[in-house]
């Protein structure tokens, strides 16, 4: 059952990568049309305030991507050197650490967005953009990336308890580098 | 205070929790045993100032330019064409993987991807020519390195992100140091094998018309690196600017040479947006400490720390370059500079030394973190393509290019205008 779980998170996060990679390449393109538009002296304006909400989507919607996809570096020095149960174990606490810090940075985040919300805040910038507009989905992102590390977490300890742990190697294990580079 | 996050980086990073994670907790740290007020407060504030940067997202826009010249065959075409042209020197092949590497470096801005794709392109050849594999697959980890030195460099934007110094000074800098190291591993390469001929192949000398030719897969290439990097110096486009019209020249590049499709573009958006993904966690954990760490007052900490080792200037820097090297042996390029800024940099910069010059100083001694084992991603990387042999070959054939490396560190040392006369020239 978790390891179903692990692929079906795997497809939608791969969706959700796919379809944020192509808003950078959207984002490529606005940046590269507004500098042909000031050859003429024209330009939509704002560019680089849009770069910006656009890189603060990009990272966090991304991250639990990286995530499933064993994508954030960790050092393998003293884990390659133990025996199977030992390295699931190493990968096991590595989770739930890292689900405790995701959980508190999304918590942390929220504040942020309330005060935009509640102020009706704007950027202080030529488009005075409501901040509520791009910090909310910024947020939903962190919290999306929470929601994923725990639900990884507690399918690593779901496979630990019925004395499964070596399973978990394929989604919180193998350093992806190797494979990926293939 | 020093001590305690010194340790506690090592620990936490010993026990394989991701390097960005490893951050975050040592700013809970800092903020719960050193600080007087809640630092994590501004957490939520912090995480959304980092990563809402129009800076930072030249980081995506160049590894998916990587991405898409590697992904559509570009990157073939480049080491067929190099081939022609440096082959001839005594070690033969081994040139044109220096070479492609360092054209790669020059337009991808990662070390790994470059590594990657010469030594998949390279391995099969060396094998039907009957290259000693040694100096072969060495001379493909060490010129991946220079991805990270030759602009538009990722770690340079990362740098002059977490210091709050010029990413286009930053970029001149490192056009010097870079060229002279592709240069400098080609001559090593040279004597090498102009001494013991056995190591390296044949030299192949092409008729002219086979050279000419090839600089049609060739200068489209360089044309793309000249416009990135002119259009940053001569002031015309920000280097988030710069990438985005790379992402569009190389788009051009890898359609006229017919190698786009959509699963060839799937999977390079997916690669982009997972190593961005990676870069990110990394990046905001360390502005994070950074802040906590200022908060709680480092800089006055870090004063009181250095009168104590009563070393001058030079003899600082001399500890810094071994800190590094020792470091390098464990810990991978970015992870090591970004978890190093915090601390290092404000010391650095007390001593009177440059913020640029230090910048490139550092690029250098990571570069060497890339293929110095136990942890050495170029090595497992170029392995990884081989299919054959083993680890300590390749390691061995780095060693004549790590000293290169070492060098070009004690140079920029003695001579920091290697490094300082360019931007200082076109200021």
């Amino acid at each position: 059952m978790e390891l179903a779980l692990i692929n079906e998170l795997r497809k939608l996060n791969r969706a959700i990568a796919l379809i944020v990679g192509l808003g950078l390449l959207g984002m490529a393109s606005f940046v590269v049309a507004d500098i042909a538009l000031r050859q003429v002296h024209a330009s939509f304006g704002g560019t680089e305030e849009i770069a910006g909400y656009a890189m603060a989507l990009v990272s966090s919607w991304g991250m639990a991507y990286a995530l499933l996809e064993l994508g954030h570096i960790r050092i393998d020095l003293i884990r390659s050197r133990t025996n199977n149960t030992s390295r699931a174990l190493f990968d096991i606490f590595s989770m739930i650490i890292m689900s405790w810090v995701v959980v508190t940075i999304a918590i942390k985040c929220w504040p942020v967005v309330e005060r935009a919300v509640e102020n009706g805040s704007r950027a202080n910038t030529p488009l005075a953009t409501p901040l509520a507009w791009v910090q909310i989905p910024w947020f939903a992102g962190w919290v999306w990336f929470a929601l994923m590390s725990c639900l990884v977490t507690l399918a690593a300890i779901g496979l630990l308890m019925r004395g499964r742990a070596t399973e978990t190697e394929p989604f919180i294990g193998a350093f992806a580098e190797q494979d990926t580079l293939k | 205070m020093i001590t305690y996050v010194s340790a506690g980086l090592l620990a936490l990073l010993a026990v394989s929790i991701p390097v960005g994670i490893v951050l975050f907790l040592l700013g809970f740290g800092v903020d719960q045993f050193f600080s007087n007020f809640p630092l994590s407060r501004a957490l939520g504030n912090m995480v959304w100032s980092s990563s809402s940067s129009a800076t930072l997202i030249a980081i995506p826009f160049f590894v998916l330019l990587g991405e898409i010249l590697v992904r559509s065959g570009v990157a073939t075409r480049t080491y067929a064409a190099l081939d022609r042209w440096v082959s001839w020197m005594p070690g033969g092949l081994v040139h044109a993987n220096v070479a492609t590497a360092t054209m790669f470096s020059a337009t991808s801005g990662s070390s790994v991807a470059t590594a990657a794709t010469v030594a998949t392109v390279a391995m099969p050849q060396a094998e039907k020519l009957g290259y000693d594999p040694k100096l072969f697959s060495g001379a493909i980890a060490a010129g991946g390195t220079l991805g990270i030195m030759i602009p538009p460099s990722i770690n340079l934007i990362v740098y002059g992100f977490l210091t709050q110094s010029s990413i286009p000074q930053l970029f001149l800098a490192g056009l010097i140091p870079g060229l002279t190291l592709a240069f400098a591993f080609l001559m090593v390469t040279a004597i090498i094998c102009a001494i013991r001929p056995e190591l390296g192949g044949n030299r192949r000398v092409f008729p002219f018309i086979q050279m000419a030719r090839a600089l049609v897969d060739l200068v489209p290439i360089l044309i793309l690196f000249g416009l990135i990097v002119g259009s940053i110096y001569r002031g015309w486009a920000t280097p988030t600017e710069a990438a985005a019209v790379g992402v569009a020249g190389a788009l051009i590049i890898a359609l006229a040479f017919g190698g786009v499709n959509w699963a060839m573009m799937r999977e390079s958006l997916l690669g982009t947006m997972k190593v961005t993904s990676m870069i990110m966690l990394i990046i905001i954990g360390a502005s994070f400490l950074n802040f906590t760490l200022s908060s709680a007052g480092l800089g006055r900490e870090l004063t009181e720390f250095m009168e104590g080792l009563g070393l001058g200037p030079l003899g600082f820097i001399m500890v810094v370059v071994v800190l590094y090297i020792v470091l390098g042996f464990f810990i991978e390029t970015l992870s090591l500079m970004v978890v190093t800024i915090p601390i290092i940099v404000p010391m650095v910069l007390a001593q009177g030394y440059d913020v640029v010059w230090f910048g490139i100083l550092m690029i250098v001694l990571v570069e060497m973190a890339l293929i110095t084992p136990p942890v050495g991603l170029n090595l497992y990387v170029v392995q990884g393509a081989r299919k054959s042999g083993n680890l300590n070959e390749v390691m061995l054939g780095v060693i004549p290019y790590a000293a290169v490396m070492l060098g070009m560190a004690f140079a920029l040392i003695a001579v920091p205008d290697i490094a300082l006369w360019l931007p200082n020239a076109l200021r």
